[in-house]
């Protein structure tokens, strides 16, 4: 452990609970809120799947969230050397979260490229009138049309894509060179408030269009046979857990930089409450939105319903030029606000590395963001290619199916099972906040949140060897998606031999 | 919309806004008293 990274007196801290609050919001809040919610919520039951959605954020999300800020705040590391004091042989834990999370960065911030992207084609709609065709064919210029015939040819960089991607780079970078309180918290102080303004505004406009009550119809019609089906309470469990930045290691960075006298649980459930609140918004503005669109197509709703990808850049497009009027402004608002989301989770994601490599190495942040972002910029350049599409879907989809679930899965087992260390969590967030725990958080990280996390690994391979995903061609998916996921365990292996953190330290200093 | 729709967008957003409303009175009741700030860090 680097005295100098990790001295009380030096460490990075948050400059008030209010940055914290706010930076935590910035990384939970990102672009699934916007873009997986709404379809998540339309194809698991409507307004039934309500339901399942609060039982999973009660008894898995709020409780790892919570969990995740008393680890964070009680050791004062990143997620590495935390596990390492839960229990010696766990570093590993931490690395493969602070590996997947760097997996992840790697593509994000493309994405982030494409939203400054589309910011600049709002002027005008420069997008003309087959929104699909310039996002696939045009702009990223994806190899072959379709995959797997396609999958592995790469082709060459894409300057479209790159020159956005290198100045969402040159952003990031400049946050996480300026520190815990000058960068991130600062950022999060401007972008938070103006993020949601920019999405009342947005839903505003959307649920005075006309058709916006059929949008809004579709998505809140409760299906309550849907709840007899396991399939959505796994998808309720699934949007929970990866809405909120756990098992990212993000979490136990942020609350690592707290002041000694901070309430964890209400933090954790004002964190929590304000993603949620953000995605149920969120959801009314692009169903809203998708009302009008089909009645100016002339189709049922559900006709033009879509997620992720196609959803903003595909399906949003043609709602823009829909409209009667500043079709621009709400253009260039709508993509602004992707990116505000996305930029803040991020600078998270990225930050829980640094965190963690900072304690390793003994490095100045400054070298640090030099390594990570240097690093990660290259392997981004992947995702800029002609192929880049398939390569980015194919590693999101596999290290959030197996490389988060599978970690989140072996943190709660670690801390509730193995380490046996519940108990003293509670003890310690019950000493600090206002809102007791309570028995029930006890009850949902040793029992519901196991059993729900490790079916929903059984779920979910079962499901990848009944079909192929998105038809990709086996060996893609082994290669780049099961490889990236291998790649990150490896990595976390290598870096957790030479496990180095004094655990005798903590002892001495009353927190073991 | 219809009226089960309209009641379920009023669960949600009663427990979800409500929910959140009464985290953020507790906060700012809790910092009020721990040193007179909700900011103060």
């Amino acid at each position: 452990m680097s005295s100098s990274v990790n001295d009380e007196q030096t460490r990075d801290q948050w400059g008030t609970k209010l940055g914290f609050i706010l930076a935590a919001m910035g990384s939970a809040i990102g672009l699934g809120n916007i873009w997986r919610y709404p379809y998540v919520v339309y194809e698991n039951g409507g307004g039934a799947f309500l339901i399942p959605y609060f039982v999973a954020l009660a008894t898995a999300g709020l409780p790892i969230l919570i969990l995740e800020y008393s680890l964070g705040h009680r050791y004062r590391q990143g997620a590495p050397a935390t596990f390492h004091f839960v229990s010696r042989r766990w570093e590993g834990l931490g690395w493969w979260m602070a590996g997947i999370s760097f997996m992840i960065a790697t593509y994000y911030v493309v994405i982030l490229g494409w939203c400054l992207s589309f910011i600049w084609y709002s002027l005008g709609e420069q997008w003309g009138e087959d929104t699909g065709a310039f996002f696939i064919g045009e702009y990223l210029a994806t190899s072959s049309g379709a995959a797997p015939e396609g999958f592995w040819e790469l082709g060459g960089l894409q300057w479209k894509v790159l020159v956005p991607t290198l100045i969402a780079w040159a952003m990031v970078y400049f946050l996480l060179q300026r520190g815990v309180s000058k960068g991130i918290e600062m950022a999060s102080r401007i972008l938070m408030p103006a993020l949601i303004v920019m999405l009342l505004v947005i839903v505003l406009r959307a649920v005075t269009l006309d058709g916006a009550a059929n949008g809004l119809d579709v998505l809140f019609t409760p299906d309550f046979s849907a709840l007899g089906d396991a399939a959505v309470w796994v998808a309720a469990y699934g949007q929970v857990f990866f809405s909120l930045s756990i098992a990212f290691s993000i979490m136990i960075a942020y609350s690592s930089y707290l002041p000694s006298r901070t309430d964890l649980s209400n933090s954790g459930l004002i964190v929590g409450l304000s993603n949620a609140s953000f995605e149920f918004l969120a959801a009314i503005g692009v169903f809203a939105a998708l009302g009008f669109l089909a009645g100016v197509s002339g189709v049922p709703v559900t006709e033009v319903v879509e997620s992720g990808v196609v959803l903003a850049f595909v399906v949003f497009p043609q709602v823009i030029s829909a409209l009667p009027a500043l079709n621009s402004v709400f253009g260039v608002l709508f993509f602004a606000t992707l990116f505000f989301a996305g930029i803040t989770s991020m600078v998270s994601i990225l930050e829980a590395v640094i965190a963690a490599i900072r304690e390793k190495f003994d490095l100045s942040r400054r070298a640090a963001v030099n390594w990570v972002c240097g690093m990660a910029g290259v392997i981004s350049l992947l995702y800029v290619t002609e192929g880049g599409l398939f390569y980015l879907d194919t590693v999101d989809h596999f290290v959030n199916a197996y490389g988060l679930v599978v970690a989140g899965l072996a943190e709660v087992l670690l801390v509730a099972w193995i380490a046996r260390t519940l108990n003293e969590q509670r003890e310690h967030i019950d000493s600090m906040s206002y809102v007791k725990v309570g028995s029930w958080w006890t009850i949902s990280l040793k029992f519901i949140t196991p059993v729900l996390l490790g079916f929903m690994v059984v779920y979910g391979l079962w499901q990848e060897f009944a079909e192929p995903y998105e038809g990709y061609p086996g060996s893609g998916l082994v290669i780049i998606g099961a490889g990236s996921v291998l790649l990150t365990l490896l990595l976390a292996m290598a870096l957790s031999l030479n496990s180095r953190a004094p655990h005798d330290d903590l002892v001495h200093a009353g927190k073991k | 919309m219809s009226t089960e729709a309209i009641i379920m967008f009023l669960i949600g957003a009663v427990l979800l806004w409500g929910g959140l409303a009464l985290s953020v009175v507790i906060y700012v009741r809790a910092a009020r008293r721990d040193d007179g700030s909700a900011t103060g860090g």
